[in-house]
């Protein structure tokens, strides 16, 4: 049996759902369903990946055209393969999480499962057109869920974001534009293995590689929030509809990182290194401009927006590091932050729709109405500062310890970002923890999480969180044969 | 029987036919006349599928050639009239509603001329062909007579159409004292022989402008907003895809492959090409972001695609042509059941407001799920068919080094998606409209959006279609013989 097949089936069991839901199944129960059923060919595509490596369905490649050289084929490996579970698991949750009886509701499911199908479809694509084109696949549905189910200025928002993300989104069409056109004519193909290997054997010349690695870093960086590129993602986050936002700021932005460890790193590795202290210098502005801004956040969705955004700082550390080290915890960070931040932003939702309100000075004594809610909310905030036995220590811990000899400066200022987010979310937790019950927390409508199948997607990120944390070697130990091939000479 | 011109002679006695069956046919069968129309226009768009509709003698008095790109565009304009004459056959005429046999026929006769044009090989055939499409187009903007805007938009299609041919015959007397031929190839030939001479590039400039009035690149673009807008909307379809793919095929014959060839005339035009390019597509897409009228928006967006356009035809070789082609097919299959969409609207509505648009994502599912995936498309965003041509474009000034005009299309491009979003944010979000009106899409339109759009995204994600169509449009002969490539 041809278990290459799994991955377009990965693909089309979303797209099954959207077209049932569209022809008039219940959404909700259909999403949920669908992005369950897409577990099964996940397990056995990540079995064969972790049996012989890697997986591939479609032609290897073609010869090259003139005029559009790509060709459709999917692969996995290592690499993509905790990448593609972060996305089956946070879009299974992020539906979990989403409300029956919604205003257009069938929309909404729609466009959540056409999210997470293009984030899939680009983390599972090996021609660089169709990795750029699935993450695009989202960029709409983003629009329309954050414009129609959103909160606060969601007209605002959903252009501020489209906008900035299609700007990124160009930068990086070029940067990958200017490799292709950078290789010798006989030489061009968009497909990720044979672009690896023929730019090991002959590199660019290192004007043309700095070129491209700028591009890439611009482009990327917008997608992922790096400083000055991330005005976008904390009011766009804030924002967002719950769901939305778990899919944008767990999975999508990893897009951006999931890029640079494919294309920058591997592609135009002279390039990289040589533009690495402009990396540096950016994620310390991650790192401390926006660990201050999140101090200053009076609001809970846009402390977690902030917080979100802040954290991408190490994982660029953990890419400019140049040891197996540095690289296994950037993917191990990537995972823990994608599901820390799906479970912050999805506790955030859940709060917000209680009480009607998302500020904290409002959301006092919310520990003793919801003691459940309440610890959710506190497992997403140690995670996300780090705290031991959770997915992102294990993650930075690794960064740090492997950055350490090329870049001590920026891993103490790292550390000091550790600090700088646990003061922002112990203050959060702190607040809705004690003090005097608010008169929005009283309010009738606030309940607990009552029964399996409010609690399901809240535990399920959990378990992932604890999973990963105490055993990181399930997210890097694949990829480390793709990370070791990436550092040689 | 010798097949020469198949298909505009066929599209020449269809409308001859069809105005005889509207004027002397009895009641029952002039009731059926648009059925008639429509079944003529999707047979000779079937024929000139067929290789065999294809075939031209070498040279016909050296005036028309029968080549890939000839092959490429007769269809393009025919798909072109099919769709017109099925809008045309919706189209509320009011008062006028006498004379639809002539609506219906005139573009036949138009598109006859278009086919010509993009076989034509000399400019007195060029300059036929034009005219045989502009003076059909004149009365057709004018049709709605009840409404002073479409009157207004004849008049300024005339008299604008009429500076345009002005400047082209000006060019082409120039061109013929200059190098004393006006035939493609031994123009082509002299030009490499012995360089231009000032007569031959006063001519190019001349022509240049005459087309530039077509293709409605900035300058010569003020006439598209207010005809595109006063026009019966199926005429406005035809001048934004047929009459826009004709002048861009004239800019390929004559500087992309013959006559002024961009390559024998030195690098002196393609600067041209390129500052055109930049300020077609930047002031397109800017104004196009502020309309409120999809008429106007389309316009303006048309605008925008042509400055695209020009930008890969100013990069070199064939890269630029194949590109071209390739735009100007997504380009159609994008914005075509766009303008389905609005003559629909304005059928159901009265007017092409955008405010007729609030809520129908929920009124009408169906169509508003293909008019948002063309428009996606016409944005230029993946999976849809506009993103491969809007990403060749961009290779192609990155390959010919333009950094200023890739920087410009970059950023329109980014700009451009304000355009195509506003129109979707308004069908979905914006408030919703509680009377649903009892008029409703017919079913068969709503196939016909679903299947564009599903087209879009098809091509989109597989544009190996484009690919072959730009392959061909180089190609000197009109099919493509099984290489061993």
């Amino acid at each position: 049996m041809n278990l290459g097949l799994t991955l377009p089936v990965l693909l089309l069991i979303p797209l099954a759902g959207m077209i049932l839901i569209a022809l008039g199944a219940r959404p909700k129960a259909t999403a949920l369903w669908t992005s369950l059923l897409n577990l099964v060919p996940g397990f056995l595509a990540s079995g064969c990946v972790l049996r012989s490596g890697e997986l591939f369905f479609g032609p290897a490649s073609e010869p090259p055209r003139e005029l559009f050289p790509f060709h459709f084929s999917l692969g996995m490996d290592g690499l993509s393969l905790p990448l593609v579970w972060l996305t089956l698991i946070v879009t299974w949750t992020a539906i979990g999480t989403g409300r029956e009886g919604i205003k257009r509701e069938k929309e909404y499911y729609i466009c959540l499962l056409l999210i997470g199908a293009g984030a899939l479809g680009a983390f599972l694509s090996v021609d660089l057109f169709y990795f750029f084109s699935f993450h695009e696949v989202a960029l709409i549905p983003t629009f329309l869920l954050v414009g129609m189910w959103g909160h606060g200025d969601r007209s605002g928002a959903a252009w501020r974001m489209t906008i900035y993300l299609m700007l990124g989104s160009m930068v990086l069409l070029v940067g990958l534009i200017g490799l292709f056109l950078a290789l010798p004519e006989t030489a061009r193909s968009l497909d990720w293995r044979v672009l690896a290997e023929t730019l090991r054997a002959n590199p660019l010349e290192v004007g043309a590689q700095q070129m491209v690695a700028v591009l890439l870093l611009i482009g990327f960086g917008t997608l992922v929030s790096l400083v000055p590129f991330h005005s976008w993602a904390p009011g766009g986050y804030a924002s967002a509809p719950a769901p939305a936002a778990m899919l944008h700021a767990g999975v999508l932005k990893k897009f951006g990182l999931y890029g640079l460890l494919r294309v920058a790193l591997p592609m135009v590795p002279d390039g990289w290194k040589d533009i690495s202290w402009i990396v540096g210098l950016l994620l310390t502005g991650n790192i401390l401009y926006l660990g201050f801004a999140s101090l200053q956040q009076r609001d809970f969705r846009w402390l977690l927006g902030f917080s979100s955004a802040m954290h991408m700082g190490t994982v660029f550390l953990g890419l400019i590091s140049g040891t197996v080290l540095g690289l296994a915890g950037a993917l191990t960070l990537m995972v823990g932050h994608g599901l820390s931040a799906a479970l912050g932003f999805s506790v955030a939702g859940e709060i917000s729709r209680r009480t009607g309100t998302s500020w904290l000075r409002d959301l006092g004594g919310l520990a003793q109405r919801a003691p459940r809610l309440w610890f959710y909310l506190t497992i997403a905030a140690m995670a996300s500062i780090g705290l031991p036995g959770l997915a992102n220590f294990a993650g930075e811990i690794m960064i740090f310890f492997g950055s350490w000899v090329a870049h001590p400066v920026l891993v103490a200022v790292a550390a000091w970002g550790v600090v700088l987010s646990a003061v922002a979310m112990l203050r959060a937790v702190k607040s809705l923890a004690f003090g005097p019950m608010s008169p929005a927390v009283q309010a009738e409508t606030v309940t607990d999480l009552h029964g399996v199948r409010e609690i399901w997607p809240f535990a399920v990120l959990t378990a992932a969180l604890v999973v990963v944390g105490v055993m990181p070697l399930l997210v890097y130990g694949p990829a480390r044969p793709v990370l070791e091939r990436l550092l040689l000479p | 029987m010798n097949p020469w011109f198949f298909p505009e002679i066929l599209l020449t006695l269809a409308g001859v036919g069809l105005i005889l069956a509207d004027t002397l046919a009895p009641e029952k069968i002039r009731r059926r006349v648009p059925l008639f129309a429509l079944l003529g226009a999707a047979g000779i768009l079937v024929w000139s599928l067929f290789p065999a509709s294809r075939v031209l003698p070498d040279s016909w008095l050296n005036l028309f050639v029968s080549d890939g790109l000839s092959a490429v565009f007769k269809p393009f304009f025919l798909l072109c009239l099919v769709t017109v004459i099925a809008m045309a056959a919706r189209y509320r005429l009011g008062a006028d509603e006498s004379v639809r046999g002539e609506f219906l026929a005139l573009p036949f006769f138009s598109t006859a001329g278009l086919c010509l044009l993009a076989s034509a090989r000399d400019f007195l055939a060029v300059f036929v062909a034009l005219e045989l499409v502009s003076i059909s187009l004149y009365l057709l903007a004018a049709f709605h007579r009840a409404k002073p805007a479409s009157l207004e938009a004849g008049i300024k299609l005339l008299v604008m159409g009429g500076l345009s041919t002005g400047f082209l015959v000006m060019g082409i007397a120039w061109l013929y004292a200059g190098a004393g031929t006006t035939e493609f190839s031994q123009l082509l030939l002299k030009q490499a022989g012995q360089g231009s001479s000032p007569a031959v590039l006063v001519a190019a400039g001349l022509i240049l402008a005459g087309i530039g009035f077509k293709v409605a690149a900035v300058p010569f673009h003020a006439w598209a907003p207010d005809v595109y807008e006063g026009a019966p909307t199926p005429i406005t379809a035809y001048l934004a895809v047929a009459s826009k793919a004709a002048g861009f095929v004239l800019l390929l014959r004559v500087f992309g492959l013959g006559a002024f060839a961009l390559e024998s005339m030195g690098t002196s035009f393609r600067p041209v090409f390129l500052t055109l390019g930049i300020a077609t597509v930047t002031l397109g897409t800017l104004a196009a972001l502020t309309q409120r009228d999809l008429k106007r928006l389309l316009a303006y967006s048309g605008i925008a695609h042509a400055g695209f356009m020009i930008l890969a035809l100013g990069t070199r070789g064939e890269g630029g042509i194949g590109t071209v082609v390739a735009y100007l097919w997504a380009y159609l299959l994008a914005s075509l059941p766009v303008f389905l969409f609005v003559n629909e609207l304005e059928r159901l509505h009265g007017s092409t407001d955008m405010r007729h648009l609030d809520g129908m994502g929920r009124r009408e599912p169906g169509p508003s799920l293909g008019l948002t995936l063309c428009l996606v498309s016409m944005a230029g965003l993946p999976p849809l068919v506009g993103f491969p041509v809007k990403l060749a474009v961009l290779a192609n000034l990155w390959n010919a080094g333009e950094t200023p005009a890739l920087v410009v299309a970059v950023a329109m491009a980014v700009a451009g998606l304000g355009i195509y979003l506003t129109p979707i944010r308004v069908m979905y979000w914006e408030r919703e409209a509680d009377a649903i009106p009892a008029r409703r899409f017919p079913p068969f339109l709503i196939g016909v959006m679903l299947a564009a759009g599903l087209l879009n995204v098809g091509l989109g994600l597989q544009p190996k279609f484009l690919v072959r169509v730009a392959e061909l449009s180089l190609n000197p002969t009109p099919v493509v013989q099984p290489t061993g490539k």
